[in-house]
């Protein structure tokens, strides 16, 4: 990612031989209680609150065709870099658009590309590091070797061939995102995977004789889902940031349509820092908004889902 | 030891060496040569044929590689076909210029968030932990090219503390190399902040839960002096290996600051390369920003399978 | 977000060039203008003093480094292979010395060569070179390195075509070059103040790193160049013009962000910086801690202006009435006030007001939003119901803005138009093959009206799919006529009866949608003396900045 400390932060179990690190950090990671409780059974109401934050940012974006807001597109010169008011809640940019409808629209595009990306990338990468981490062997060793060479490669080349042949829609976006996103989904989930393979209860339900299968869905995967599930969650928002950095290269979805990343960078170019701080300052609250739920709520789960004992 | 240190090696040159190939055919799969940014629109197809015929690169696309893979082997990356520098020489600018970044950030990063993370482990989910962790979101939601526009309109522009743009080399002058370095580390610092912390909060609320630390306590020790005493050691190797990650994949991710702050760091110059079609600009620099990457997480990962006893080698 | 800033195509930067064809323009002069004082490159704005910025008072103090920010990189300082671009120019001017330069009248003057003499057709050109010279290396200069230059030139992909009127050059005498050409070439002159005027060492013409050593009779010696990190030279002792240069050494930082190098200059780590940002000329020329200078009242030649192409080839902009549309939907006042930061002026021709070329009523169609909408339902069903036009540009965010409002302006006349942002490289390959709509273009600064002959005339405009330097491929032949016309015409009224044609043809014939005037600036810190205020060596003033190109000999540093 042209933001990569971030972007790869999140997934701290890229590293080759699994695991060393991966244990500490799963661990780390799930357990988020204090000291000397047990587990929280519930979910807890600012789980519901973030939940339902997010719910309307959603709604939001995807009624934005239906709501009674104005045009993202329509430039209206007498308006210009206009500070909130009673036509334009939030104000308007530098090209008289109306950034309240911009904001919305925008949203469109990046929660699209956060949610679904990471939702493919964790579909193809997570089942691929659930296999790998369970059956190992010769095909465990090329997808490992697989990611690493995705993960070292500079992602920018890649991008720009993508681009060069593909061109830049929504759809094509989250591909590529997605594609990004996969590798380092693999890696945290075939960690989790292997630090759970081993372990006792796994190996007793095998001396039980139940076959693999059935281990995957009643072992493995309860507690793997959680873990991934919850670094989905942050790299939604991760992903969403790292498109205002390719926003900035000019590698984002084409202009004038509006996402998060690309009012971030009309923000900060052409003197519109000085001139009106609010194009930048909106999307930005936005994303931080955006991310302080999808952590709270990912929070939540892991503290929820604390699991360690078998199901039989 | 031996032997993981060999099978470690076996794949770090492995890895690299299907990352050469695929940087190599994907470079040549972008439109255009090298052609257009030298001669620009009097790239009238006989001057074309001449320069690509100079530049080697009428010869076919296996015939190319296995020319720049023996060179490599050799010790020669290269030169651009641009400007005539070697690829070594280019390395060589900006080889110090993100080392110095990414010490510089992810020192900034960790002496932040430690003792935040410490102060909030010792009492999770109340007023502190509560702020710690919003404002490092709040670093974490502002992509790091406003932070670094701000930061130049502040520091630099209206008090003159820091330089706006520009590299200088510590061998040329030690303070204003430091001087140099500071806005653009800070820049990127602000997104590594909200990750070391959470990160190292987590696993330190985790460590606590352990039983030899219910047994400090105990005996009668102090919260902060389990802490830092006891919790403190085992749990910072999660910060080592998100710092290990994020470290490695610094080298490309850069770019934006590198950009902004006018340091042609491996960054900056992979770009440029890309931009103009400058192959073996392209897969010298891709080459090592990999072999860093790759060399950085193994370490990590050696570092890790030594110090923290509860890793099981895989 | 731009890596390499060369988004802007002349005379110099890629030397097409032909013969010119007024007295006015040539060595043999004829009266020119009166002068306005020491700056031929006008608008200047505040200084402390009061004084005129740019020119330095009293004596030149000698010493001290200069550091300047440049606003792109330059891939190297050999005139037979590399660009030089308006960075290049600059280079070039630090580490070696033009043949002719132009003065602040807009003539090409002698300036390393003592004299430039045609014969009576002006078909053989003797170039007397200054006795006693001696390049860094301490090689002399003498005809025999002039000539090896020249064919070296001549031999080039890159500098070659622009030198096909020269049919041969040899050393007639030690210090004598005569060149011999095709065809009357007037402008000959000119020529020698550009690119392939600059005159290197044999030593550096022989070196296998030739682009990265450069070896000049210039007033500065090359002493290290890192790509995009810094250039420096420092003071040549044995400089023919005596007393020059003042600075003990210079550096070049290119800062290719125009924000960032703003920040630069205002947190004081260079001193002088080179741009055309709209919004950096506005802040600093108020700003009284700095003295800028701008070309915005250029008094001779004209100036680069901003336009989008419209490849006239190429379906639905084949189509006039198509392109009379687009004009009378662009409101150019409205782009000037919204991206032109009160600096840029919207524009209806590419010669400036005062030109002696610029017709009084060309016929540019003026802003007119109903006409626009009528003209797109007439022409909209001979393309398919709608009009579609893409329009792109390099990613620069300014550009990308202005493209925006143009999508919404042609968007109410019912044009569909989309916007797309192109990487540089392919986004110049593109032009020049004619496989684009409607693109931005920065071009067409010129000292003579001629040097656009090779932009705008017909026979460089083949087919999209063959190179053509005619972008536009605008296939008029009138235009080709009043281009003739221009050129081989001696007389000034001819030529500005000529060029006015030319005028009012491109605003007939549409191969470029006019938007707003170009502006360079040179901005420094109060302590930079004298950056625009250069000199030929008669002592006559020369021109002085202009699109982003200077001369740093005789700049000083107040202590």
């Amino acid at each position: 990612m042209p933001d990569g400390v971030t972007a790869d932060v999140v997934a701290p179990t890229e590293l080759l031989g699994a695991d060393a690190g991966s244990e500490s950090v799963i661990v780390a990671a799930r357990a988020t209680t204090a000291p000397g409780e047990a587990p929280r059974r519930t979910l807890g109401p600012l789980f519901w609150i973030s939940l339902g934050w997010m719910s309307l940012l959603v709604l939001l974006a995807v009624l934005a065709p239906v709501l009674p807001i104005k045009s993202p597109t329509y430039q209206d010169y007498t308006a210009v870099n206009i500070g909130p008011s009673v036509h334009h809640l939030l104000g308007t940019d530098d090209l008289g658009r109306d950034l309240l409808s911009r904001i919305i629209w925008g949203s469109r595009v990046s929660l699209t590309i956060g949610f679904a990306s990471v939702a493919l990338g964790l579909l193809v990468g997570g089942s691929l590091g659930l296999l790998a981490g369970l059956r190992g062997g010769f095909g465990d060793t090329v997808l490992n070797a697989g990611s690493f060479v995705l993960l070292a490669f500079p992602p920018l080349l890649a991008i720009l061939v993508i681009e060069a042949f593909w061109g830049r829609s929504l759809w094509k976006l989250t591909v590529m995102f997605a594609f990004i996103a996969a590798p380092q989904l693999f890696r945290v989930v075939r960690a989790t995977t292997l630090s759970f393979a081993d372990r006792e209860f796994v190996t007793a339900a095998r001396t039980m004789g139940a076959r693999t299968g059935r281990i995957l869905r009643r072992e493995i995967l309860p507690n793997v889902l959680p873990a991934a599930v919850s670094f989905a969650l942050l790299g939604v928002a991760i992903a969403i940031i790292v498109e205002g950095s390719l926003a900035f290269l000019g590698l984002s979805i084409q202009l004038p349509v509006a996402s998060l990343g690309n009012i971030v960078n009309a923000g900060v170019q052409n003197d519109n820092l000085q001139l009106n701080p609010y194009i930048a300052l909106w999307p930005a609250l936005y994303i931080f908004l955006l991310l302080t739920s999808l952590n709270l709520m990912a929070d939540r789960l892991r503290g929820r889902y604390d699991v360690r004992e078998i199901k039989l | 030891m031996g032997r993981y240190i060999a099978k470690r090696l076996i794949q770090l040159v492995a890895i690299t060496f299907i990352l050469s190939i695929g940087v190599f055919m994907l470079v040549h799969l972008l439109p255009g040569d090298p052609t257009l940014a030298i001669l620009g629109p009097n790239d009238t197809p006989t001057a074309r044929h001449e320069l690509l015929a100079q530049l080697g690169l009428n010869k076919s696309l296996p015939q190319q590689y296995w020319t720049w893979l023996t060179n490599v082997f050799s010790g020669n990356l290269g030169k651009s076909f641009l400007t005539g520098q070697t690829v070594a020489n280019a390395v060589a600018v900006a080889l110090p210029i993100d080392l110095e970044l990414i010490l510089f950030s992810q020192v900034m990063a960790i002496v932040v968030a430690v003792p935040l993370a410490l102060l909030a482990a010792r009492r999770p989910n109340r007023v502190l932990d509560r702020l710690a962790t919003t404002t490092s979101f709040g670093m974490l939601s502002i992509p790091t090219f406003v932070v670094a526009v701000l930061l130049v309109l502040v520091f630099a522009v209206q008090f003159h503390a820091f330089p706006a743009t520009g590299y200088v080399r510590f061998s040329t002058d030690p303070v204003q190399n430091v001087r140099s370095v500071i806005l653009p580390s800070v820049a990127l610092a602000f997104g590594s902040i909200a990750i070391y912390y959470r990160l190292l909060r987590a696993d330190l609320i985790a460590t606590m839960q352990e039983d030899y630390i219910t047994m400090a306590r105990s005996k009668g020790l102090s919260a902060t002096y389990v802490l830092t005493r006891h919790a403190l050691r085992p749990s910072s190797f999660t910060l080592l290996a998100g710092a290990g990650i994020s470290i490695g994949s610094l080298f490309t991710g850069a770019f934006v600051v590198e950009v902004l702050f006018q340091l042609p760091g491996i960054g900056y110059q992979l770009v440029n390369a890309i931009f103009a079609r400058d192959y073996l600009m392209v897969q010298g620099m891709a080459l090592v920003a990999a072999v860093f990457y790759l060399v950085i997480n193994f370490g990590v990962d050696f570092l890790l399978t030594v110090l923290d006893p509860r890793v099981r080698r895989a | 977000m731009p890596v390499a800033d060369t988004s802007r195509y002349d005379r110099r930067t890629f030397l097409g060039r032909s013969a010119s064809g007024a007295a006015a323009v040539a060595l043999a002069g004829v009266a020119a203008p009166a002068l306005l004082g020491a700056c031929s490159s006008g608008s200047s704005t505040s200084t402390a003093s009061g004084a005129t910025p740019g020119v330095g008072t009293g004596t030149p103090r000698k010493g001290g480094t200069l550091t300047v920010g440049l606003n792109s990189e330059i891939d190297g300082f050999l005139p037979t292979t590399n660009h030089f671009d308006n960075s290049g120019l600059v280079y070039a001017n630090t580490v070696y010395d033009s043949l002719t330069a132009i003065g602040a009248d807009g003539t090409a003057q002698p300036y390393l060569a003592q004299s430039v003499t045609p014969n009576a057709d002006m078909t053989v050109w003797t170039v007397t070179l200054r006795p006693g010279v001696v390049f860094h290396d301490g090689s002399p200069l003498t005809a025999a390195v002039v000539v090896a230059n020249a064919k070296a030139l001549q031999a080039s992909p890159l500098t070659g075509p622009a030198l096909s009127p020269i049919a041969s050059v040899t050393a007639t005498g030690p210090l004598t070059v005569q060149y011999t050409t095709t065809e009357p070439l007037v402008a000959f002159p000119y020529y020698l103040a550009t690119q392939v005027g600059y005159v290197v060492a044999m030593a550096q013409l022989n070196a296998a790193d030739a682009s990265q050593h450069p070896i000049g009779t210039g007033p500065f010696v090359f002493g290290s160049w890192v790509p995009n990190d810094h250039f420096t030279a420092t003071r040549n002792p044995h400089y023919w013009r005596s007393g020059r240069p003042y600075l003990d050494s210079i550096t070049y930082k290119p800062i290719v962000q125009d924000q960032s190098r703003e920040s630069t200059l205002r947190s004081g780590t260079i001193d002088l910086m080179v741009t055309r940002d709209p919004n950096a000329i506005a802040h600093l020329g108020s700003n009284p801690g700095f003295q800028q200078v701008t070309d915005a009242n250029r008094q001779h030649g004209q100036n680069d202006v901003g336009f989008i192409y419209l490849n006239t080839q190429v379906d639905p902009l084949s189509d006039l009435t198509v392109r009379q549309a687009l004009a009378y939907a662009t409101d150019t006042a409205q782009i000037a006030r919204l991206f032109g930061a009160g600096v840029l002026k919207p524009i209806s021709s590419p010669y400036p007001e005062g030109s002696p070329y610029r017709a009084p009523d060309n016929g540019y169609p003026v802003y007119d939003l109903a006409k626009a909408r009528s003209l797109v339902a007439q022409a909209a069903p001979r393309h398919g119901g709608a009009v579609k036009v893409e329009l792109a540009t390099i990613p620069d965010p300014r550009l990308l803005d202005v493209l925006q409002a143009l999508q919404s302006m042609w968007g109410q006349a019912g044009v569909q138009a989309t916007v797309n942002q192109i990487e540089q490289v392919t986004f110049i390959s593109n032009l020049a093959l004619g496989n684009f709509q409607a693109y931005t273009g920065d071009q067409f600064d010129a000292a003579d009206p001629d040097e656009n002959y090779v932009w705008w005339s017909p026979t460089n405009a083949a087919a999209p799919g063959s190179i053509a330097l005619n972008f536009a491929r605008n296939k008029d032949p009138q235009m080709e006529a009043a281009l003739q016309k221009g050129r081989t015409n001696a007389d000034p009224t001819v030529r500005a009866q000529a060029y006015q044609t030319v005028d009012m043809l491109l605003a007939q014939d549409l191969p470029y949608l006019w938007l707003t005037t170009t502006v360079w600036s040179m901005t420094g810190s109060q302590k930079v003396q004298n950056f625009d205020n250069p000199t030929l060596p008669s002592g006559q003033p020369a021109q002085g900045m202009e699109a982003g190109t200077f001369i740093p000999t005789e700049i000083w540093l107040e202590a």
